[in-house]
């Protein structure tokens, strides 16, 4: 097992330059760079182009580029952001902590939503209660977040119009005047903002994860052991939870590797949409503006926390499955 | 006696403090009386991209928070004229040479920390604005073809400003913001360049952010909000007609709400005061809800034309296609485009009727300089032809379309940014106008970075046909863009060669050069009015026609502008001025 993980950890550093390398080419790949929306400023002249170009380096090679950056990576520093003349981490982990405020509570919704519809899905297939759940899940499938949320404001907006009370903010993290507020105020003030941006940002997921849930289960309930159980005597609820459950939600074992990266990577469009200060919003504009190492920096964060929940998904697997050894 | 002496030398000191000290924001500024205005509240508005530092010497965003919280200088345009008055400033005079204009600071103004502002803080600003090593987007503007202006202190309250040459510009470059030199200047002096660089990120204290404006920094949550509190060091020389100190507001709030659609929910809801929406369906929503009385808000439709522009532009630089180069360099053949271009329909179109025609380089909003004599060349198909045949296209190929007598095809390509729908619809509306009269025009939309690398490209043959692009920005002093008129300039997009090749080009390049030094505002309108009329024979740009401004206020709030003075350029208010009614 020692010798599985210590193998895995040295496979890691060719992916790890690999993929950051080709990440920088990519991006360095795209036409012009953070400069060209300068270039039709009709008051910069092309002396003070070149200037800034020099001075944050990007008229070198590509090739020395990455070196240097990489040579910064390894001092743990992220490089510098051109857009905000700071260092990539200092901007970035704000966003990221905002984001947190959505992302944690949607994922534990989704799975404490998801799984029992799955499972009742599964158990009582085509009841009205599946078929029900089944409608609502493609519909939840086929509508974008970020259109969600503009029904959402839509809805909302309609709400204060025609009633003057404001259910939920259309927009935002905090209610102004959030500075003046007590401790207690303020947490319950984000959380007043924070419950629709949840709720949409979670709708999808709910939709894709609880069809999954319920095709896992009707598998391993059209199988041998299960019958084998039920002959056995055993009362249908220990049938359910104890045998099937346990061998469906195997495959979601493997999917909590994505859990980590997912973390840090924002919400979607919900965060533009309901202006939610995230990285989501922060990151399409680093894109825009080809703030190269901005773009660059986030990928490596999240291209290392991925590394390490695959390495940590494979290790629960081969856990919670007796079936898969690792030698 | 003693006691008499030191009570007049008081009393003298008093008196030259308080002649000199305030600057009394007119009345004409604003439709609210002094007395009825109230004091205090919040003042709540939204910008779409986040503030990314509160330095000064670094920041590089259209709006940003150095000129947020501290906007003025040693002058400023009164807006009910568009002429320079002294502000921080108590007066000027202009030397006879034209060279040198020299400014008395105003006595008793003070930082918000309490220090006064003095000469020094200008030099230092100046110094750390023309360092290379910072960076500064303000570096340009202190430099006159290469050459720079230079700031002198003659005393502590008394500054000169030298030009290599008469500048029509001249109080632009004399009206920027100053810093305080003794926060950044000890810094600058031990560590240069890379020490005003690392100072005040988005990460410093609030209370360390001095301001000699209206504004400070209270709090800024990243992405989320900025607030800010009334300045009192600023209310103490900054006074309403009935002496109250201003700003009236004790907040100013900033959400950063990325997308236009949230913004306008939030206007809706009422949680935001401003707004300034561009499209028709934001625009009708508005109205919609002041009309069912479901929002109480004012919105101006139209107020003005916005000081920015689309246009189509042929490059005359193509020596691998002698056949197109000599097309795109016949006035003829640029004429006929123009009135190939249905600029109503693109207003009505593109526009959703909120739009200005455009026939000139001069924005229609700086309305003193537009000529109103200037020919205009509008949509007339029968006219296209006319000068098309003229030049040779009398014929029509099998596909419908003009050839020459050598059988050549009258076809071009046509480029715009990807993205950008209203470019997009304008070039769709061109193409579809261009095959009527028997042009072929091959449209594509291409990524933004691309475009801005064609256009800019030099030398003798460059990489398209025409494109569709805008500009934006014009100044009220000289509505000619230095980047743009001489031919050496970066943007003299049609000719890149890098040498004229019109003679009308080089006598364009001439009167700009007149004007930009001719300090007579009559003599320069008349130079300006002069290059109207020779753009017009030249056509090297054909214009097509620009968005308008459409401020919208919710009523809480008071203090706007008289409506003479609404504008794109104006803006709907002073917010120095603006006060909370309920």
């Amino acid at each position: 097992m020692t010798a599985y993980v210590l193998r895995r950890i040295l496979y890691l550093i060719p992916t790890f330059f690999g993929a950051t390398f080709l990440a920088f080419l990519i991006i360095q790949m795209a036409p012009g760079d953070y400069l060209t929306q300068l270039e039709l400023d009709p008051k910069v002249t092309p002396e003070t182009i070149a200037r800034l170009r020099a001075q944050f380096g990007l008229d070198r090679p590509v090739y020395e580029q990455y070196l240097l950056w990489m040579n910064n990576l390894l001092h743990l520093n992220l490089g510098y952001s051109f857009a905000y003349q700071a260092p990539v981490l200092e901007v970035i982990w704000p966003r990221v902590v905002n984001s947190m405020v959505i992302v944690i509570p949607s994922t534990l919704l989704l799975y404490l939503v998801a799984i029992p519809i799955g499972v009742y899905g599964a158990v009582r297939q085509y009841s009205f209660g599946d078929r029900l759940l089944s409608f609502l899940a493609y519909v939840g499938l086929s509508v974008p977040s970020f259109f969600l949320a503009l029904i959402a404001i839509y809805v909302l907006l309609q709400i204060k119009f025609r009633t003057g009370v404001q259910v939920f903010p259309v927009s935002g993290m905090t209610s102004s005047g959030f500075e003046q507020m007590p401790p207690l105020r303020q947490l319950l003030d984000i959380a007043w903002h924070a419950v629709v941006p949840i709720l949409v940002a979670v709708a999808n997921d709910i939709a894709g994860l609880s069809r999954l849930m319920r095709g896992q289960m009707l598998e391993v309930l059209s199988q041998d052991f299960i019958r084998t159980a039920r002959a056995k005597g055993l009362s249908e609820r220990v049938v359910l939870y104890k045998h099937a459950f346990r061998n469906a939600v195997i495959p979601f074992v493997a999917t909590l590797g994505g859990l980590l990266p997912s973390l840090i990577s924002g919400a979607g469009f919900v965060e533009v949409v309901m202006a939610w200060p995230g990285i989501t919003p922060f990151f399409l504009d680093a894109i825009a503006n080809q703030d190269l190492y901005v773009i660059a920096g986030f990928l490596t964060v999240s291209l290392v926390l991925l590394m390490i929940g695959n390495l940590i998904s494979d290790l629960l697997l081969a856990w919670v499955d007796p079936r898969i050894r690792y030698e | 006696m003693r006691r008499a002496l030191v009570w007049m030398a008081g009393l003298i000191a008093l008196a030259g403090v308080a002649s000199a000290q305030t600057f009394v924001w007119p009345q004409r500024w604003t439709v609210a009386k002094p007395s009825e205005v109230k004091r205090g509240g919040t003042l709540r508005a939204a910008v779409t991209s986040d503030f990314r530092t509160f330095n000064p010497f670094i920041t590089a965003e259209a709006t940003n928070v150095p000129d947020t919280i501290s906007p003025y200088g040693l002058v400023r345009r009164d807006p009910t004229t568009g002429d320079w008055i002294p502000y921080m400033a108590e007066s000027f005079s202009i030397s006879p040479n034209k060279l040198e204009i020299t400014f008395k600071i105003r006595r008793g103004m003070k930082w918000s920390d309490g220090r006064p502002i003095t000469a020094d803080d200008w030099i230092m600003t100046w110094r750390i604005h023309t360092d290379k090593a910072v960076g500064s987007n303000s570096y340009d503007s202190f430099f006159i073809d290469g050459k720079p202006i230079t700031l002198r202190k003659i005393d502590d309250y008394t500054l000169r400003f030298t030009y290599p040459r008469p500048d029509a510009t001249a109080f632009f470059v004399a009206e920027f913001t100053p810093w305080p030199a003794h926060i950044f200047g000890p810094v600058y002096q031990k560590e240069g360049a890379e020490g005003i660089k690392k100072m005040w990120t988005l990460n410093e204290k609030p209370e360390n952010i001095v301001s000699a404006g209206p504004w400070l920094v209270e709090s800024y949550r990243p992405g989320e909000r900025l607030v800010l509190k009334r300045n009192p060091a600023f209310g103490e020389w900054n006074k309403d007609e009935a002496g109250n100190p201003l700003p009236y507001l004790d907040r100013y709030e900033i959400k950063i709400v990325k997308d236009t659609n949230a913004q306008l929910a939030e206007f809706l809801a009422g949680n935001i005061d401003l707004m300034a929406p561009s499209t028709v369906d934001h625009i009708s929503q508005i109205r919609q809800a002041i009309q069912q009385g479901r929002l109480d808000a004012t919105i101006k439709v139209n107020a003005s034309p916005v000081a920015s522009s689309q246009f189509m532009v042929f490059n005359w630089n193509k020596a691998s296609d002698p056949f197109k180069q000599s097309l795109f360099r016949s006035e003829k053949f640029r004429r006929a485009m123009s009135h190939i271009v249905n600029r109503q329909a693109v207003v009505e179109i593109v526009y959703g009727g909120l739009g200005t025609p455009m026939y000139s380089s001069v924005y229609p909003v700086l309305t003193q300089w537009v000529n109103p004599k200037v020919p205009k060349y509008e949509y007339n198909p029968q006219q296209a032809a006319k000068l098309l045949a003229e030049l040779g296209f009398t014929r029509k190929d099998r596909e419908g379309y003009l050839v020459d007598s050598k059988g050549r095809r009258l076809e071009f390509n046509l480029a715009t940014n990807a993205g950008n729908a209203q470019r997009e619809q304008i070039a769709k509306l061109i193409v579809d106008e261009a095959k009527k009269v028997g042009v072929k025009v091959n449209f594509t939309a291409i990524d933004f970075n691309t475009l801005v690398g064609q256009l800019l490209s030099s030398g003798p043959d460059r990489p398209f046909d025409a494109i569709i692009i805008g500009l934006s920005g014009g100044d009220l002093d000289w509505p000619f863009g230095s980047n743009v008129v001489p031919c050496k300039g970066n943007l003299h997009m049609w000719n890149k060669s890098g040498q004229c090749l019109d003679p009308r080009e080089t006598q364009l390049e001439a009167l700009y050069s007149r004007g930009r030094t001719e300090l007579d505002f009559k003599k320069r309108q008349e130079i300006g009015y002069r290059m109207q009329e020779i753009e017009a024979q030249l056509l090297p740009v054909i214009y097509i026609a620009g968005p308008n401004y459409h401020p919208a206020w919710n009523n809480r709030l008071g203090g706007e502008h008289p409506d003479a003075i609404i504008s794109a350029i104006w803006g709907q208010r002073e917010l120095e001025l603006t006060f909370i009614k309920k």
